[in-house]
């Protein structure tokens, strides 16, 4: 949900600070969707919750919303007073649910502005039995205490928007021989009275001051108009005189026109050029925990008020009023919106500010001998310094945590599997990783899709699990991590996995196979990527939920249109693993620089746990050429850089290379490089296209000498 | 009903009149201090308003003074709290803390403009006022 938060209305707050309670309600009911009961810290939460929003709704006077909330509360009351036994756990969580859906679309329509007309009672009245049957069902020992409501004492009514008034911003030229050109604008506004609601025009004193007419020849006469009116009925309103040279009319909307004539540019026309999309900072503020340190824009202390600030000190003609605390015109947002091809320069430009650094810091001109660098270098690291902030923030101001993406799919999850009458459990693994906002309105759908494949056709029915002896509850991961400029996500899932057979047997049948090459010689991964194809499908019946053979192929395109690239593994008979390899738009990382013969080479800081220098007893050489390191007891597996990628000129002894040692995921490798060159900041570039992947390379970068070096890339040589 | 009526914009003026006199006898103020000394008025006279109407934009006193006016006058009557006139903003201000000291100066409906017909009355009968 990509709201603008950008003022402090009372609607707004009202529904960003329930929409917040509402989400953390659901997490909190998922969360213990498969306990016995809930705890009593949820059971709290959850009275809070609707304790709280019965009241601001009531205060808004939502009814069905504050009548619905009040029944859910009441329910929570209970539970928490007189804790019943055997309370129907999974009903109770779907009766919470299905007041956070009802909540939900009431919300919804109240933000679009639709009339909020949910009819709640068969909610409520199913609640009231709910209450009743764990009421009865208890011991009646004590009359339950029963749960106070008290009635709003305040309302508060959101202002009804107008459809029929309408803005203009007006501008009428004359010519400049035209003689009392005042009593010429005068005669205009006399007409247009007929129709305004309200109108205000400057100069102002037309009837009376004879230097108002040379005014208007000279800036033109400007009117500000409240009416119900088309444009063309204002331009005929005005009419064409000899006099009148041009009409300008602009449509603006109510706020401008109470903004009056007081603000600077009044040519720019307001109407109707779509505008190009917008990044709202407002968004990235309103994220959890995660993000704050870096993107809380310092909100301005908001400035209190009193009565008496609103006291109109003056008033000029129409509207615009000079109120006691002088309010500024254009109000301090905290947040501002911001133009998306703006921030891709940004980020372009702090990307060329990076390789500019290193050239400079590097630069050959600086490597006399005896010369004294300490000023310089400290300056150099000050630059540094700065340069990284700066980075750091550009990139902050687009991520957004997955989080809330991820959550979307726990819902989705559970939904599906109640109806499908499967036992699911969802897993999230490094959901706080960040992504590119772009990026996450990309893979939001396809995610969607490709959860609801795991859950409609990879995990299999209860009965199926058990007769495979399988464990009876499916599971389905939803994961994210970056690596060097990409992020994955994949949805796994311990289900039956894809049917290679079936498959191919499809594809020939769709004749997609060439004639010639036979079954066995597709490999796995060529198979599995059939199922992306436009219209296949391997299943006989068409579900609710898919099967069409629509799906595969949508989520590929949406993958692709952002870079990045759809990957399938599947175990059958244990499961798939769908993932998403997306890379990020823009990836500055910390990088250690070495030479292997005349290359140069880049490896994220990250993934090199040590350097160490080896003697050659502590190698092991297999015969088939593998070979191994005893490091400290530990033995580990040997890449040496310059024979793994056929260069030349590269130390063959292991004694006067340096040997780095890997961690990826809890495994280690050892790779022989010949020199270590420094640690440097590296912009990651992509492999241009026209470069075959070559294993274990992630992109390239310039380095501060000009030359290019090669990114390495660690899980790719784990492997 | 007896309503009292602050308003000084003559446009607002003419259909908050319009359109509250549907449901009682409506007095019009122009400012915040006329608004206030009407209100003693009628106290005084035994006839006390039911409702109040207020803008908050106003000259010489604005609308919250006139709500801290109207309360510390009943406040020094020992008018009892259910009792007490109910009163009703308008305004096109509508951010949170706007709200917020309404309330707690003892407005009792605080409404946005342009006005929701509907939910006023709703409001309306809500406090028993209709």
């Amino acid at each position: 949900m990509a709201e603008d938060f950008n003022t402090e209305s009372m609607l707004d707050m009202y529904l960003f600070e329930n929409g917040q309670l509402l989400e953390q309600l659901q997490e909190t009911v998922l969360e213990q969707k498969d306990a016995d009961c809930f705890d009593e810290d949820s059971i709290n939460e959850i009275f809070r919750t609707m304790h709280t929003i019965k009241g601001s709704s009531g205060i808004m006077m939502f009814d069905n919303i504050t009548a619905v909330s009040h029944k859910l509360e009441d329910v929570f009351f209970y539970l928490r007073e007189s804790h019943p036994d055997n309370v129907p756990h999974v009903e109770l969580v779907e009766h919470v649910l299905e007041v956070e859906d009802f909540i939900s679309s009431e919300m919804e329509k109240i933000r679009n502005g639709d009339p909020v007309d949910g009819d709640a009672s068969n909610i409520i009245a199913d609640l009231d039995k709910f209450l009743n049957m764990i009421k009865n069902g208890g011991t009646e020992e004590t009359a339950a205490a029963e749960n106070v409501h008290e009635e709003p004492k305040h309302f508060y009514i959101a202002p009804v928007a107008t459809s029929a008034s309408r803005f203009y911003k007006i501008f009428i030229h004359f010519f400049p021989e035209t003689e009392m050109a005042n009593v010429h604008a005068y005669k205009t506004v006399y007409a247009l009275k007929e129709i305004a609601e309200d109108i205000l025009y400057s100069p102002e004193d037309i009837l009376t001051d004879e230097k108002s007419g040379e005014t208007i020849i000279k800036e033109g006469f400007r009117i500000l108009l409240q009416a119900q009116c088309t444009e063309q009925e204002v331009r005929d309103m005005i009419g064409v005189g000899y006099d009148i040279e041009k009409v300008e009319v602009y449509e603006c909307d109510a706020n401008q026109f109470l903004l009056g004539f007081d603000f600077g540019d009044q040519s720019a026309p307001v109407s109707a050029a779509p505008e190009p999309p917008k990044i709202d900072l407002g968004d990235t503020a309103a994220e959890p925990e995660a993000n704050k340190a870096e993107t809380e824009t310092k909100k301005p202390e908001e400035p209190k008020i009193t009565p008496g600030d609103f006291v109109i000190q003056s008033k000029e003609p129409g509207k615009q009023k000079k109120l006691a605390k002088d309010k500024p015109k254009g109000e301090k947002a905290s947040f501002i919106s911001v133009n998306v091809s703006k921030m891709d320069q940004l980020m372009d430009l702090i990307g060329e500010l990076v390789i500019s650094e290193s050239v400079v810091l590097q630069s050959s001109d600086l490597k006399v001998p005896g010369l004294n660098l300490d000023n310089f270098n400290k300056a150099a690291a000050q630059l540094a310094s700065i340069s990284t902030d700066l980075q750091n923030v550009i990139m902050s101001m687009r991520m957004v945590p997955l989080t809330n993406t991820f959550q979307k799919m726990n819902r989705i999850v559970f939904d599906v599997s109640r109806k499908l009458g499967k036992d699911i459990e969802f897993v999230m693994v490094g959901e706080t990783t960040e992504v590119d906002k772009n990026i996450i309105e990309h893979i939001s759908d396809p995610l969607m899709h490709l959860v609801r494949n795991a859950v409609d056709h990879g995990i299999e029915t209860n009965e199926e699990r058990v007769q495979s002896g399988k464990p009876d509850k499916g599971k389905v991961t939803l994961s994210a991590r970056t690596e060097a400029g990409k992020v994955w996500i994949s949805v796994e899932d311990n289900g039956k996995g894809l049917e290679r057979d079936k498959i191919l047997a499809k594809a020939r049948k769709q004749g997609i196979l060439e004639d010639n090459k036979p079954d066995a010689a597709y490999s796995d991964k060529e198979v599995y990527q059939f199922i992306t194809l436009p219209g296949f499908s391997t299943n006989e019946q068409v579900t609710e939920y898919s099967g069409r053979g629509v799906g595969m192929d949508v989520v590929v395109q949406n993958i692709q249109a952002i870079g990045g690239a759809l990957e399938i593994e599947s175990n059958p008979g244990y499961g798939s693993i769908m993932s998403l390899k997306i890379p990020l738009t823009l990836a500055i990382i910390d990088g250690i620089v070495m030479e292997v013969g005349t290359s140069s080479f880049v490896m994220e800081t990250g993934v090199i746990k040590q350097f160490i220098r080896v003697k050659e007893e502590m190698m092991i050489h297999e015969p088939n050429g593998d070979e191994f390191v005893m490091i400290r007891g530990d033995c580990f597996p040997v890449i040496r850089l310059g024979r793994w990628y056929g260069l030349e000129e590269y130390q063959e002894s292991v004694e006067d290379g340096v040997m780095l040692i890997l961690e990826v995921e809890d495994r280690k490798i050892c790779l022989l490089v010949d020199k270590l060159v420094g640690e440097q900041e590296i912009v990651v570039k992509p492999i241009p296209s026209y470069i075959k992947k070559v294993r274990g390379l992630s992109g390239c970068t310039q380095l501060g000498d000009g030359s290019i070096a090669l990114i390495l890339d660690a899980p790719g040589l784990v492997e | 009903m007896k309503i009292l009526l602050a308003e000084d914009d003559f446009a607002t003026r003419k259909f908050m009149a319009g359109f509250l006199s549907k449901y009682g006898e409506c007095d019009i103020t122009v400012d915040g201090m006329e608004a206030v000394d009407a209100f003693m008025m009628a106290l005084e006279d035994g006839e006390p308003y039911d409702l109040v109407c207020l803008d908050i934009m106003m000259p010489v006193m604005d609308g919250y003074q006139a709500l801290m006016g109207i309360r510390n006058l009943e406040k020094q009557r020992n008018v009892p709290d259910d009792q007490a006139v109910k009163v009703i903003m308008t305004t096109a201000l509508n951010e949170e803390k706007n709200v917020k000291m309404a309330f707690e100066l003892g407005c009792t409906i605080y409404s946005g403009k342009p006005i929701d017909q509907e939910r006023f009355e709703q409001a309306m009968k809500k406090l028993n006022l209709i």
